[in-house]
């Protein structure tokens, strides 16, 4: 079999291409990884070379070489604290100006979708505790939402592999987990706070239940979306957000290359993406 | 805990009673609450004949977000009308919506794919280059020849340096010819040059020669 090579100008303009229409920017360090996977795409496509390959990842009507492709570039897997970043700045940026905006003291609403096993939303809940004052002053109400029962039953259980707290500093262990079989057990005061609820964020009649949120977190999941869920995600987003309201998309993503709806917020700790005042 | 969880998300009072008829969505869709106008225009995606409308509300709505939904409500409708509707704002003297007509477009390949050739030979040149623009990022076999024929024909410059743009990054051997031509075609257009031979550079190392 003909050895595939990706050469310097190959990774260059696949870098281009895949930034563009991903959101991904793969930097030179990962170059090993893009070879390695884009090597096994070509070889199980059967393209000759990277040419052939990118020429058909390009133009093919259908865009399911592309999915494939954005599926093993892109890491499918939760933990607690994932992209910590992005808590780091609701905590320091997003609640202060949220709360400085607010007319009223009606609880801050937060919604992560998709919840998968519900780490991102209870990692939320220790991030509060822990790191924003205004917990003191705020009522807030988490909602987490997936598509999959299987998934929202598993968070409501609230039952980790030492895998998926790897990454929990060991005080917070401690606090809000106990041991419990091969794993750790989060703690029934975070286990009650968080609502989880089953929806498909496609189903418009289901998401006109979920409005008047200040912050969503869907983190990893438009990449796997094509255009035109993407934007039909994006008017979810639009319409479930208070004015004002922020998205926060994982590092990876990108909403200006979905809608005009929102405006980039570039805060010290991450990029975010809020819905604008009453005027747009 | 300072949390609290509430047994039912909110809903909107308007939305309790939502219509999902077509003439009804015809009614909210030019009401003056634009939240209303929006929630009508992604509720007609259930109206196969709710293009024309949508078009309609298209050119006069001035609240982008309800413009933003009526093109994803197009987008998936994806029909004839959808598609003569859009090629019509393109006219538009309104630049934003114009752009975001284009982005709209780049999403329907197989709808725009059988009207490219006659907007890419259009009277206006702006209507050319934003059928150009369309496909910077139209998923179609068909791009690379299309473009090689603007370059080819096309008596603009300007449509021909936005072709000439996209084929550096798009473009295979079979538009070497065609990049030649253009060449010649504008002598002592510095630009066209540059162009030019910054596609054929690209051209010439994909093919390692």
């Amino acid at each position: 079999m003909k050895k595939i090579i990706i050469s310097e100008d190959d990774f260059q303009k696949f870098r281009e291409f895949f930034y563009r229409k991903v959101g991904i920017s793969f930097e030179n360090d990962k170059r090993y990884f893009v070879d390695k996977r884009l090597i096994e795409r070509i070889e199980l496509t059967g393209a000759n070379d990277f040419r052939d390959y990118f020429i058909m990842l390009r133009f093919e009507a259908s865009g399911q070489e592309l999915q494939q492709l954005i599926n093993v570039m892109t890491i499918n897997e939760t933990y607690f604290f994932r992209e910590e970043y992005q808590f780091k700045c609701l905590v320091n940026s997003i609640l202060d100006e949220i709360t400085r905006n607010k007319k009223d003291t009606s609880p801050i609403r937060i919604w992560c979708v998709p919840s998968s096993s519900g780490e991102e939303a209870y990692s939320i809940a220790i991030y509060l505790l822990e790191h924003w004052p205004g917990m003191t002053k705020w009522d807030v109400e988490i909602i987490s939402s997936d598509i999959d029962s299987v998934m929202i039953e598993r968070a409501q259980r609230g039952h980790y592999s030492s895998r998926s707290v790897q990454y929990l500093p060991a005080t917070l262990l401690t606090k809000y987990f106990k041991p419990s079989g091969d794993g750790y057990q989060i703690c029934e005061d975070l286990r009650s706070s968080i609502e989880f609820t089953c929806v498909n964020l496609m189903d418009s009649v289901e998401m006109r239940a979920y409005r008047k949120f200040d912050v969503i977190f869907c983190r990893n999941l438009l990449i796997y979306f094509d255009d035109l869920s993407r934007r039909l995600a994006a008017e979810t987003f639009f319409d479930a957000l208070n004015p004002n309201g922020f998205v926060c998309l994982g590092y990876s993503e990108s909403m200006s290359r979905i809608s005009s709806l929102f405006r980039v917020r570039k805060f010290p700790e991450a990029i975010v993406y809020q819905k604008p005042g009453v005027d747009l | 805990m300072p949390f609290i969880k509430k047994n039912n998300p909110t809903m909107d009072s308007y939305e309790h009673d939502c219509s999902r008829d077509l003439n009804e969505l015809a009614v909210q869709l030019v009401d003056e609450n634009p939240v209303i106008r929006r929630s009508a225009a992604l509720n007609l995606a259930e109206h196969q004949g709710a293009s024309e409308i949508l078009i309609d509300r298209l050119k006069q709505d001035r609240d982008i977000s309800v413009r933003d939904a009526i093109l994803t409500t197009l987008i998936s409708l994806g029909d004839t009308f959808a598609v003569i509707g859009l090629v019509e704002c393109l006219r538009s003297e309104d630049a934003a919506l114009r752009n975001e007509v284009v982005d709209a477009m780049k999403q329907l390949p197989e709808k725009v794919a059988p009207i490219m050739t006659s907007l890419l030979v259009d009277v206006n040149s702006d209507v050319r280059i934003f059928a150009v623009n369309i496909l910077e990022s139209l998923r179609h076999l068909q791009v690379e020849t299309w473009l090689d024929r603007v370059i080819e024909d096309d008596p603009h410059i300007n449509v021909c340096a936005t072709a000439v743009d996209l084929l550096g990054e798009v473009g295979t051997s079979t538009s070497r010819a065609a990049l030649i031509h253009l060449r010649s075609r504008f002598p002592d257009e510095p630009y066209i040059c540059f162009a030019v031979n910054l596609a054929l550079k690209r051209i010439g190392e994909d093919k390692g020669t």
